[in-house]
């Protein structure tokens, strides 16, 4: 590409310019310039502010800096690179600013994407961002089919419409799920309950692997899922977008849709959002599911104001949802289990298709309300704060007799408050280092009904954070570290039959993480990363005591126990040019008092005959593995896609009546099986003069995109000595297509009219392919979902 | 002018909290109610005799192991009925199933299996609106001296009523007594 010496214009700052009639005139912009296709830093790209008459190159690294300008005034910034078209975008500053440019290659584009770069440090650690194409065609099914599709990311189900998200085997209390800033706070501890969060509200999903405490709490021990909506409409005027879909397998529909209003002359916006779906019965290759209907209604509102030093955020939402749990995997006892392990074919099947959802069925709210506020002190600190509300109910209907007192009531019930407050001291670089220090408070009520597998609790949490990072350009290195301290002190009772418990335990520990970038040259870079993360053993660990139906097992907790202590280290290679994209992650994981639920030998009796018994129990662990992705072109437009994941999780038995000190091991339960994806992608771009890119932005006019992916599954083999209650699945390999084709309605007319219109197909399991997976406690039943085409419009307005 | 905009914008926003937290803290009737049956009594009425035997387990799975009554019935004795009682004692009052279980006797399905080794037999003596059996009510005739088990189990939305050894639905209680007959 480019060569030539390096010219260095960022960061340098404005120590010297006077105020103009009261106007303050020392703001900088800072700007960092990229390829909107690969999201590569452009070099020497020239960027000129017209009303000033002055300009700025940026050096390798695609930064630059222009000082002293003033405050509310429009300023035109024309930035220009050989390889991209010219490009033009007013900006109005009120404070210093970091500022991503996009560029694009086409001709036709003059509509670049803006995104203000928030004050928070993009991620040292291992990371995967979902794939723009992949998010779009599967937001219509759940979070866990759009993150599935990522390298070390799987899912839990327990059916089709229940799917968790495992990162590098890990999953529920051990992974956080944070949507737009707030962490998410509901029943994570079951392997049944499935985050409460509509894909349709985020325009980016990015996976972090790892011990990520530092940054998303205890509850990040193994990594989170982070989503993040699109930022709010910063020019006057409405906007927004409507999304329609629809499904054969279930025959399931969908409307999404989003108004953003950002009001003249001032910088008020509003947006409001909502979705809902409905789906029937779907249909395994050989039978329907039957009662695998779902229904969901969410609704979300948001606006945001700022002045010069004050910015406000201010956010609601509510998710509802209703999933019918299929009516085959309702079992009384053990014996019931065995037969449906042994059979091939579901019992008790009500095989047609239904809209309606009967018992059992899960019924589920989440209400969430958040203010965030942020307060400029200087040019380089930021002070912001931000409170949040939520509350989560989940109602389980189980069977029950129609006449007796059960019948219209829930069996299950859990309520959950939750109240956070997080501060954060963040600065811009000062000699190089750049971060900041918070502390955050969190307040939980929950509430279990009678009956409830966990005792009622209270918990309160308070933790100090810091985190600082390191990066002069243009020097190859890049450092980060972090520390963090945690204190959670949990109450939990219980009344009624069962025997009481009115007990207090709490928690405290340090969490650690660090981390070293080394660019290898503008394409490559290696990233070592070790981090160490903890979590208090949730309440159900500790007191839990009944049948898990479903699995046919009792459990029982055990309040001893210690918490959870992982130190997970990474090696990240990251090889990214204009077509070419690869990625390596290794990985290994060290987990001291791993808690896990241990079978016994024995049974206990109850009411409806013996089932085995499992108690939880702990002992360190090791997960290790390796993610890998890489896209390559093979010709012009064609490209070459595969993913890789593969796991070793394995436990150690602890055995002190060995004298000879020898450590057994056996496999843990409920490893992902190691997975490939591999597939072609054709990416056609109509004005296309430089030729295909390994783009995922297709909303350019006239672009195509079409994608025929494999994957396989290999058999577990690696399971537990004891305790597994059917043999893992077989190997298996489904294929599914999409295909994606944006136009743009009113072309030809003025540029502000254009409405691109994007329209896909997408096809699940395309050859009809009998299968299960070993990570869906449904395998015991029933086949996976067969066929299943989805057809989807998205049209951007305004 | 703006200033008020923005204001009443606020106002509104605030209003819209309002509405959820009173939403969300209101709801604090918990309205769940489980179906625990904890208790499983056989009653057998025969000539000379009236006697009730229990299975209980009022603490649910786990903790404490269940009770249960050993059956004692006289040998060589025919005309013995059985009516089978099913509740939950976890509540207060109890509650009867046994009700809930005949009001619905389609989609119930009572059987009794006896040890080999236990020496009587036994047939139904009530029947479904389809005329198949329902199990509440059984006849029993007793013969030699002899012990062993006897193992009840009901089954909920059986799928085949005519086949007692394996009905389908699911399993609603699976209980064993120790049987005597001397």
């Amino acid at each position: 590409m480019l060569n030539g010496r390096a010219t260095i214009v960022g960061y340098f700052l404005l120590h010297f310019a006077g105020a103009l009639g009261g106007q303050d005139c020392h703001i900088a912009l800072r700007g960092h310039v990229t390829d909107a296709d690969t999201k590569e830093a452009l070099a020497y790209a020239s960027v000129f502010v017209k009303e000033i008459g002055k300009g700025a190159i940026t050096d390798e690294n695609g930064w630059f800096a222009i000082p002293n300008l003033c405050e509310k005034t429009p300023y035109t910034v024309e930035i220009s690179h050989i390889e991209c078209a010219h490009f033009t975008q007013v900006v109005r500053l009120t404070e210093n600013t970091v500022m991503e440019f996009r560029l694009v290659h086409d001709a036709i584009l003059n509509e670049v994407v803006i995104h203000e770069k928030a004050l928070a440090l993009p991620n040292i650690q291992a990371e995967s961002q979902v794939d723009r194409l992949d998010l779009e065609a599967s937001k219509g099914v759940n979070l866990g089919e759009a993150l599935k599709r990522l390298p070390g990311v799987t899912t839990l189900n327990t059916g089709h419409t229940i799917a968790k998200p495992v990162i590098q085997g890990l999953h529920s209390n051990r992974i956080a799920i944070v949507n737009n800033g707030v962490a998410l706070e509901g029943q994570q501890w079951g392997s049944e309950h499935a985050p409460e969060i509509d894909p349709f509200t985020a325009d980016k999903i990015t996976v972090v692997k790892g011990a990520s405490g530092v940054r998303y709490g205890v509850g990040a021990m193994a990594g989170a899922v982070v989503l993040e909506p699109a930022p709010l409409r910063a020019a006057a005027g409405v906007g927004g977008w409507l999304s329609l879909g629809g499904f054969s397998n279930g025959l399931g529909g969908l409307a999404s849709g989003a108004v953003d209003w950002h009001l003249p002359s001032q910088s008020l916006t509003f947006r409001l959002q909502g979705t809902a779906k409905r789906s029937g019965n779907l249909r395994a290759p050989d039978y329907f599911l039957g009662n695998t209907g779902a229904a969901e209604l969410n609704l979300s509102a948001m606006a945001g104001w700022k002045n010069t030093r004050w910015t406000h955020d201010v956010g609601a939402s509510i998710f509802t949802q209703q999933i019918g749990i299929l009516r085959s995997a309702h079992i009384g006892n053990l014996t019931d289990l065995q037969l449906a392990i042994e059979s091939p074919v579901p019992l008790n099947n009500r095989d047609a298709f239904a809209y309606e959802v009967e018992r059992p069925y899960q019924q589920v709210r989440h209400y969430l309300a958040k203010y965030r506020t942020t307060y400029r002190l200087s040019e380089k600190w930021k002070i912001s704060s931000q409170y949040a509300f939520q509350f989560n109910n989940r109602e389980e209907y189980d069977v029950v007799r129609s006449t007796g007192s059960a019948a219209d009531k829930p069996q299950l019930s859990f309520r959950l408050w939750t109240n956070t407050l997080d501060v954060a001291l963040e600065h811009f670089p000062i000699g190089h280092w750049q971060g900041g220090i918070g502390v955050q408070g969190i307040q939980q009520t929950n509430l279990v009904g009678r009956g409830g597998l966990i005792p009622d609790y209270r918990a309160l949490g308070g933790s100090v954070w810091l985190v600082e990072r390191w990066r002069r350009f243009p020097d190859p290195w890049e450092v980060e570290f972090g520390l963090r301290y945690d204190y959670r002190q949990t109450n939990a009772t219980t009344s009624g039959s069962l025997t009481n418990i009115d007990t207090l335990v709490h928690f405290a520990n340090v969490s650690g993480t660090a981390g070293l970038t080394y660019h290898l040259g503008k394409h490559l870079s290696a990233t070592v990363h070790t981090g160490y993360a903890w979590r208090p053993p949730h309440v159900n660990e500790l007191f839990a005591r009944g049948i898990h139906h479903g699995a046919a097992t009792y459990e029982e907790g055990r309040p001893d126990l210690r918490t959870e202590k992982a130190w997970n280290s990474n090696v990240t290679f990251q090889y990214r040019n204009r077509q070419t994209e690869a990625a390596l992650t290794l990985y290994r994981n060290q987990i001291r008092d791993f808690i896990y639920l241990d079978p016994q030998n024995t049974f206990v009796l109850t009411v409806r005959g013996a089932f085995p018994a499992y108690f939880y129990a702990q002992a360190d662990a090791v997960l290790r593995g390796l993610d890998g992705s890489l896209t390559v072109p093979v010709l012009k437009s064609l490209f070459v896609e595969s993913r890789v994941s593969l796991l070793r999780g394995e436990r150690i038995v602890p055995d002190s009546f060995e004298s000879n000190g020898d450590k057994k091991h056996d496999w843990l339960p409920l490893m992902p099986t190691d997975r490939f994806q591999y597939g072609l992608r054709w990416v056609i771009h109509r004005k296309s003069s430089v030729g295909a890119s390994r783009s995922d932005d297709v909303s350019t006019a006239g672009a195509t995109s079409l994608r025929l992916m494999a994957t396989t599954a290999v058999r577990q083999s690696r399971i537990p000595a004891a305790g597994l209650l059917k043999a893992p699945p077989p190997t298996f390999t489904v294929l599914s297509f999409d295909a994606t084709h944006t136009f743009h309605l009113n072309n030809g007319k003025k540029k502000e009219a254009k409405m691109p219109l994007e329209v896909g197909l997408t096809v699940q399991n395309l050859t009809n392919t009998r299968y299960r997976e070993y990570l869906n406690f449904f395998r015991f039943y029933a086949d996976e979902p067969g066929l299943n085409m989805g057809i989807r419009a998205k049209l951007l307005f305004g | 002018m703006l200033n008020k905009k923005i204001a009443l914008h606020t106002f509104l926003l605030a209003l819209l909290f309002a509405g959820l937290f009173v939403a969300g803290c209101k709801d604090n009737d918990d309205g769940t109610e489980q179906e625990n049956i904890t208790t499983v009594v056989l009653h057998f009425i025969g000539p000379g005799f009236d006697r009730e035997f229990e299975w209980n387990d009022l603490d649910g799975p786990g903790g404490n192991a269940p009770t249960v009554q050993t059956i004692e019935l006289p040998p060589l004795t025919g005309n013995i009925t059985c009516r089978v009682h099913v509740y939950d004692r976890s509540k207060t009052p109890a509650e009867d199933i046994t009700e809930e279980i005949e009001e619905e006797a389609d989609e119930h399905l009572v059987v009794y299996i006896p040890d080999a080794s236990v020496s009587a037999t036994w047939s139904y003596d009530d029947t479904d609106s389809k005329g198949k059996p329902l199990g509440i009510k059984t006849k029993w005739q007793t013969n030699q001296p002899s012990a062993g088990n006897l193992r009840v189990i009901l089954y909920h939305e059986p799928t085949n009523k005519d086949n007692l050894s394996n009905p389908g639905g699911e399993v609603d209680f699976d209980v064993t007594f120790p049987v005597r007959i001397q």
